[in-house]
């Protein structure tokens, strides 16, 4: 059988190939049109020699020529691999050379276009063009027209095996060490089905979708929404909210999924009841924590409307629990229970389950969760114990059942949809001949939860400004990862064993006290 | 100093983190070129009201007043104009 996310998505084609499957900007895309340009993507790269278990990368906005890519690639046995599209060259050209990526579908217009074509253009990787972009064409590269003249050939999909990688996911690494979240179809199809049941999603459902599908919130909307045959309006951008509120008055959308941030700029830029979302019978959030005080706003305006307050990670495909819309109130603050088919346990620091009401690390186990780190067993190991994915989150029970995240295990920030390795960030500061040690954190912030702040030791002598780092940040990273604060410090506050603590740096006024003993 | 000099400043050493006047076009699109996503849309709300007394009521919160150095202006001097 082929992959069952193209295995459905074929179900609904052929059942109401008129319905509307995407609507981007001025395009209203139907089932029967994908379908069709999913056959041309998997017939287009099976004559050029694609085999089964190769990577296909994808550097896209969300659009319909991304869905017609990603399921294409599956359809032809391939691997999808979405890159992150804010990433700089370092990113892409590290995820591509990890990956062992043998095709690379791009947009002309991307920023990093032509130094992707520079380095990639007839050597090792094949290109797929999207678009027209102002960077001279490649030579060697294939335009999208060429996919769209391929006949479309059902024998052209391949099967797959439950067990087969799917695709990867880059998440939070760094540069000497990138984190490629390996996905088998059977991680994506149980992962969907669990959704589907809690949300309860019907073809007459219309998502208005935000979030970018290459990541595993937006990956996870993306399958839902196609496996029931509903449909998805694409907006790429929260900068003008009421442009979003417009069009989902505009297209009766059902549905709306975000992150804590989104939910903030949609209360405090707008009033949402200016505008007509009587047809909207969903909200979910994910992501990190939501304030409750926020819940009750957002309820407040919408009270027609159920709000799913969820929680997942990437390695465990995208979710692994859900509060029940008719809980909200009863368990505010809560991330809720366990989706159908999976388990959770509290633990100890020795993997050992603590009792109700006591702290520990999150365990969770079924099918969604990942086959491991792409080509990095230790990693891998480090995460996956007997089949148990250690998350790294810290939670507890109540007697009820109901989980309720405390806080992380480990280092990394979380501002806005982003989780944001600092490792990576100081790996960038460092390589300026000025900086001598460097540690990077996250701060709390009003409507993103945190942002960055890098605190530099420069080099005696050096001269280095705060708009020098972010520049050389900005060449060299997404600008989501851009340090908004720069301290400068004489020497960083280390424990005896020359570790930087770092809880240190988050507090200002610790900070000073600590440095000035 | 200008407001078009202000806005253009103030775009630059925040979003672009350089002083070098060639990096932005005052036709450029912030967010088609990625130069500010929805929270720099904010921080340009806060700056307009910081800088030039004007307040971005949540209508005005559009493209056609926000999105580019010539879209500030015009929206700044509309603002900023006594009434005819």
């Amino acid at each position: 059988m082929t992959s069952f996310l193209v295995h459905m998505l074929r179900t609904s084609a052929e059942r109401n190939p008129r319905a509307e499957v995407v609507l981007h900007r001025e395009r209203r895309i139907t089932y029967g049109e994908m379908w069709s340009n999913v056959l041309r993507v998997a017939a287009f790269l099976r004559e050029h020699g694609l085999e089964k278990g190769q990577r296909v990368a994808l550097l896209l906005e969300n659009s319909p020529e991304y869905i017609a890519a990603y399921y294409g690639a599956l359809a032809a046995g391939g691997v999808a691999v979405a890159l992150n599209s804010a990433a700089k060259m370092r990113d892409l050209a590290n995820w591509l050379q990890h990956s062992g990526a043998a095709w690379l579908i791009v947009d002309a217009k991307h920023p990093e276009f032509s130094q992707i074509t520079a380095r990639y253009d007839g050597v090792g990787l094949r290109l797929v063009l999207v678009g027209d972009g102002n960077a001279p064409e490649p030579s060697h590269a294939h335009s999208w027209d060429d996919v769209l003249t391929t006949t479309p050939r059902v024998d052209a999909l391949l099967d797959a095996a439950e067990e087969d990688v799917a695709a990867i996911i880059y998440t939070s690494g760094t540069t000497g060490r990138p984190k490629g979240v390996t996905l088998s179809h059977g991680n994506l199809s149980s992962n969907v089905a669990s959704i589907l049941q809690y949300l309860k999603l019907a073809s007459m459902d219309r998502c208005l979708n935000i979030l970018p599908f290459y990541y595993s919130y937006g990956n996870s909307v993306l399958h839902t929404h196609l496996a029931v045959g509903g449909s998805l309006v694409l907006e790429n951008s929260l900068a003008y909210p009421h442009k979003i509120l417009e069009r989902m008055a505009k297209e009766k959308v059902t549905g709306f999924s975000g992150v804590p941030s989104t939910y903030s700029l949609l209360l405090n830029r707008t009033r949402l009841s200016d505008y007509d979302l009587s047809a909207l019978r969903y909200m979910t959030q994910a992501g990190g924590a939501m304030a409750p005080a926020q819940i009750k706003r957002l309820k407040e305006e919408l009270g027609h409307v159920d709000f799913y307050v969820m929680y997942g990670q990437t390695e465990a495909t995208a979710r692994l629990t859900y509060l029940p819309a008719e809980k909200l109130f009863d368990k505010l603050g809560s991330v809720g229970i366990p989706i159908p088919g999976v388990e959770i346990l509290i633990c100890d620091e020795h993997g050992n389950p603590v009792p109700n009401d006591v702290a520990g690390e999150i365990h969770a186990r079924g099918n969604n969760v990942m086959l491991g780190y792409w080509n990095d067993p230790e990693a891998s190991r480090h995460v996956l114990r007997n089949g148990w994915l250690k998350t790294g989150d810290i939670a507890r029970r109540d007697q009820d059942g109901y989980f309720y995240i405390e806080g992380r295990r480990s280092d990394m920030i979380k501002s806005g949809a982003h989780r944001i390795n600092p490792k990576e960030i100081e790996e960038v500061i460092a390589e300026l001949d000025a900086v001598a040690e460097v540690a990077v954190v996250g701060v709390s912030d009003e409507i993103l939860g945190q942002t960055i702040k890098a605190v530099i030791v420069p080099r005696v002598g050096a001269e280095l400004s705060a708009m020098a780092v972010q520049a050389y940040c900005h060449k060299n990273l997404a600008a989501y990862k851009i340090p908004k604060h720069i301290e400068f410090v004489t020497e960083l506050p280390k424990t005896a064993s020359g570790k930087v603590m770092r809880y240190l740096l988050s507090d200002q006024k610790a900070l000073n006290q600590e440095l000035s003993l | 100093m200008s407001a078009e000099t202000k806005l253009r400043t103030y775009i630059l050493e925040n979003y672009l983190f350089t002083k070098d006047p060639s990096a932005l076009n005052n036709n450029d699109s912030f967010l088609t070129k990625g130069i500010v996503d929805s929270t720099g849309m904010l921080e340009i709300i806060h700056f307009l009201q910081d800088e030039f007394h004007v307040h971005v009521d949540d209508a005005e919160m559009i493209p056609e007043n926000l999105d580019s150095v010539n879209n500030l202006v015009a929206f700044v001097t509309k603002k900023t104009s006594p009434p005819a």
